[in-house]
């Protein structure tokens, strides 16, 4: 039995992709690596249930990393390669595991996990995995978000608004609080404002190359830019590096009611 | 019959069973363990390497089972042994904390459960007796230090690279501090050591509470100052709490062929749980005056642990320091352990929330204040009055500490057995010597690895005539009748006389049986 399986997984080994974490979820027996992965993609997919010691808020990882981090141009995960490497954000040289424990303390709102949690390490492996094929050091194809061409406009929130209203509204909710399956846009439910969807411009990138769903790349760069810019002047929790006893308040209250 | 008893202690407590049942200083002492697994149950799921949740879950349904099927007021849930035993267990097969990992702690703790059910059928709770309480200090004092060590990491902030404790981490500590010591950590951890320390001369019971809000607090302080993000400050999390958290052991090939390579330490685990345990059942029956009965604790033991798979708990033992504050709340029946683990549910339901900003080195403040609660100077100091109890002490703690606990739990109760096999074969052997016969009056068990004390007696007077005074004698197996009747057969019958004094009739009918025809004589003397 165990030689039969080492002679399925080894059979796989050779072939070029490795084995979709969808096929993976459906066996009954993992080994430590793949069920980490696994661990991982649910992590990503259902951050709520299975990061809910670290997550803050109720978004999922794969809410801007589409496709459970695998479309282009949303954020895409397959950054394996590309780490070890330096971040403005904290004038630091990050590793994988230490850009991962940023989103739970931004993007997720959270508590920052230790390096070598298991929740972490999961996803790091997860990144890892999803991240065959790439070149080591080379730039994804379609990593990240596009940059928009500058309009030579301001972004006009007004307007922003009235596009949210007839575009967004009707999935993200009037007032951004999401539905379930749908993410909440602001509101205490949502990424802080050190998040990076928080910076006006990349949202704007999200937004154009993703969004509304299945209508992808409709909104001119500038109705983009201003619909970013009126979701990211909503009410959102406080950047956790600035605001630290009014974090610690925030946090604390979110908790008890 | 057998089975009729068997079925007995298999029936749940009852308040009948109870003679007077004072419920309203039952739910005072279940309120007060239930406020003190709380914290227990998170730091010993760090130590056994699972989410704080599966310690919360351990502290109700593992106390709760325990209880319900038990007898006394002793109150099972996480024990520091049990939960170290099983984070090194299952550690060599996957990944701490790791989905994979909480399926093996689970296939572990229905397995020790198993074992400890298969230790009831085979009415194995007595023999629980045979370790010696040097042992269990050895064992105590070891754990103990291994705490401290393990808690060492929390404390100082460093992340805790293996589940391993080695002293080599003190020296690369001591090396490498200005890099290692997170100051912030630090900060928290020795306030929580500190104020745990101070607390525990006044208000001993309470001591790890006060620490905890202690560091908690301060630990406020340092994230209102800092941000965790700078700090780097471990924080416990949320705790995602379900009412009913079921989980199953799976039992494929591959997970049966991992619990293989576990059994041996799952062994292990149940004998020390079982240990602990019926050390304290023993203490609560001659303490107290409950109905107690030792093998239906045995059966309460195994039957939480195999219940305890099938909701998300580990394995677990009865706990020394919350049933002694039980007792001393004046609890007195199960019902007190039965309504702790529902008090548990309450608190978390209300207060779990406001645990997610505990910092772990609060957590592994209070791992540190166990360990040193654990070190007994008092307990140490009686042993070094006898050198048999002290060898066996300092070998026990000394092969924990250096060989590992399995290990030296494993060397314990070997040694134990040694030391009770040669203080029994130890015979009393009084020898007067009269004109023209030997009169030799035996204390003791005669069995085979005492008889050789005797023969080699009876062959220095193998011209004399002998009489053997086996009257205070209990116990005698069918060795020491051989070796008699050997050296019968090689005796001078004409010459000289041999005399048995016996007491009682069976011992006599048995020597009878099996010297008939040799030249020997009986005495039976009266009570």
């Amino acid at each position: 039995m165990i030689l039969l399986l080492g002679l399925f997984a080894g059979g796989h080994l050779n072939a070029d992709t490795p084995i979709a974490v969808e096929d993976l979820l459906k066996r009954s027996y993992l080994d430590d690596y793949h069920s980490n992965v696994v661990f991982g993609y649910r992590i990503v997919t259902e951050t709520e249930r299975y990061g809910a010691r670290y997550s803050g808020n109720r978004l999922r990882c794969t809410n801007c990393h589409l496709g459970a981090g695998r479309r282009p141009d949303a954020i895409p995960l397959n950054v394996a390669g590309m780490y070890p490497k330096w971040r403005s954000k904290n004038g630091r040289r990050n590793g994988i595991g230490l850009r991962i424990r940023e989103c739970f303390v931004y993007s997720l709102d959270g508590i920052m996990p230790p390096e070598d949690s298991p929740e972490v390490l999961a996803v790091a492996a997860y990144i890892s995995y999803i991240s065959h094929g790439e070149m080591i050091g080379e730039t994804p194809e379609g990593r990240g978000v596009p940059t928009l061409p500058d309009t030579g406009y301001d972004p006009n929130p007004a307007n922003g608004k009235a596009i949210y209203d007839t575009k967004c509204g009707a999935c993200h909710g009037v007032n951004g609080q999401g539905i379930p399956g749908i993410p909440p846009l602001w509101g205490m439910e949502s990424y802080n404002k050190g998040a990076g969807m928080a910076n006006t411009k990349k949202a704007a990138g999200f937004i154009w190359a993703n969004m509304p769903l299945g209508q992808e790349r409709s909104l001119s760069h500038q109705d983009a830019l201003d619909v970013s810019a009126y979701i990211n002047m909503q009410i959102r929790p406080g950047d956790p590096r600035s605001s630290k006893l009014l974090k610690l308040f925030e946090s604390v209250s979110g908790l008890v009611d | 019959m057998r089975y009729l008893r068997l079925l007995s202690e298999i029936i749940p407590w009852r308040p009948s069973l109870a003679g007077k049942l004072n419920p309203s200083t039952e739910a005072f002492a279940a309120l007060i363990a239930a406020l003190l697994v709380i914290p227990q149950g998170i730091t010993f799921a760090y130590l056994a390497g699972l989410p704080p949740e599966y310690g919360i879950y351990t502290a109700i349904f593992v106390t709760l089972f325990a209880s319900l099927f038990g007898s006394s007021s002793m109150l099972g849930g996480p024990n520091t042994a049990v939960a170290i035993l099983i984070g090194i267990t299952v550690a060599p097969f996957a990944g701490r904390g790791s989905p994979l990992y909480i399926d093996y702690v689970i296939l572990l703790s229905l397995m020790v459960g198993l074992i400890q059910l298969l230790i009831w059928l085979a009415r194995g709770g007595k023999y629980f007796q045979y370790l010696s309480p040097a042992a269990i200090t050895g064992i105590t004092t070891g754990v103990g230090i291994i705490l401290i060590l393990s808690s060492l990491d929390g404390i100082m902030g460093l992340s805790p690279s293996s589940t391993l404790f080695f002293f080599e981490k003190l020296y690369f500590m001591a090396a490498d501090w200005r890099t290692l010591i997170n100051p912030h950590s630090l900060a928290i951890g020795a306030t929580t050591v500190f104020v745990g320390m101070v607390a525990k001369t006044r208000f001993p019971r309470f001591a790890i509470l006060i620490a905890m809000a202690a560091g908690y607090l301060v630990g406020l302080v340092v994230l209102g100052i800092y941000t965790q993000v700078e700090t780097e400050v471990e924080l416990l999390g949320h705790i995602p709490f379900q009412a009913l958290p079921l989980s199953y052991p799976k039992l494929d090939l591959e997970y049966l062929l991992v619990g293989l390579a576990m059994l041996p330490n799952a062994i292990t685990i149940a004998l020390i749980g079982l240990a602990q345990s019926m050390v304290i059942v023993k203490s609560l029956r001659s303490d107290t005056d409950q109905a107690i009965n030792v093998d239906k604790e045995v059966f309460a033991q195994g039957i939480a642990n195999s219940l305890a798979a099938f909701f998300s708990s580990f394995a677990g033992s009865g706990s020394f320091n919350r049933t002694a504050v039980n007792l001393s709340l004046g609890a007195s029946t199960p019902l007190a352990g039965i309504l702790s683990a529902f008090a548990v549910f309450i608190l978390i339901a209300i207060f779990g929330p406001l645990l997610s900003f505990m910092p772990m080195p609060v957590i592994a403040g209070t791992l540190m204040l166990v360990g040193i609660g654990m070190i007994k100077p008092s307990e140490i100091a009686r042993l070094f009055s006898w050198t048999g109890e002290l060898l066996v002490f300092v070998t026990t703690l000394f092969s924990i500490i250096f060989l590992g606990l399995q290990t030296g739990l494993i060397i314990a109760f070997i040694l134990s057995v040694i030391l009770f096999v040669l203080s029994a074969s130890k015979l009393e052997i009084n020898i007067t010597k009269g004109e023209e016969s030997v009169e030799i009056r035996v204390e003791g068990h005669l069995f085979y690895a005492s008889i050789d004390q005797l023969s080699s007696l009876l062959k220095r007077h193998r011209y004399d005539s002998v009489l053997l005074d086996l009257s205070v004698v209990s116990y005698m197996d069918l060795s020491a009748t051989e070796a008699i009747a050997r050296d019968l057969q090689k005796r001078d019958s004409d010459e000289t006389s041999f005399v048995i004094v016996l007491k009682s009739q069976r011992l006599l009918d048995h020597f009878e049986q099996r010297l008939e025809g040799m030249p020997v004589q009986f005495i039976q003397q009266n009570e």
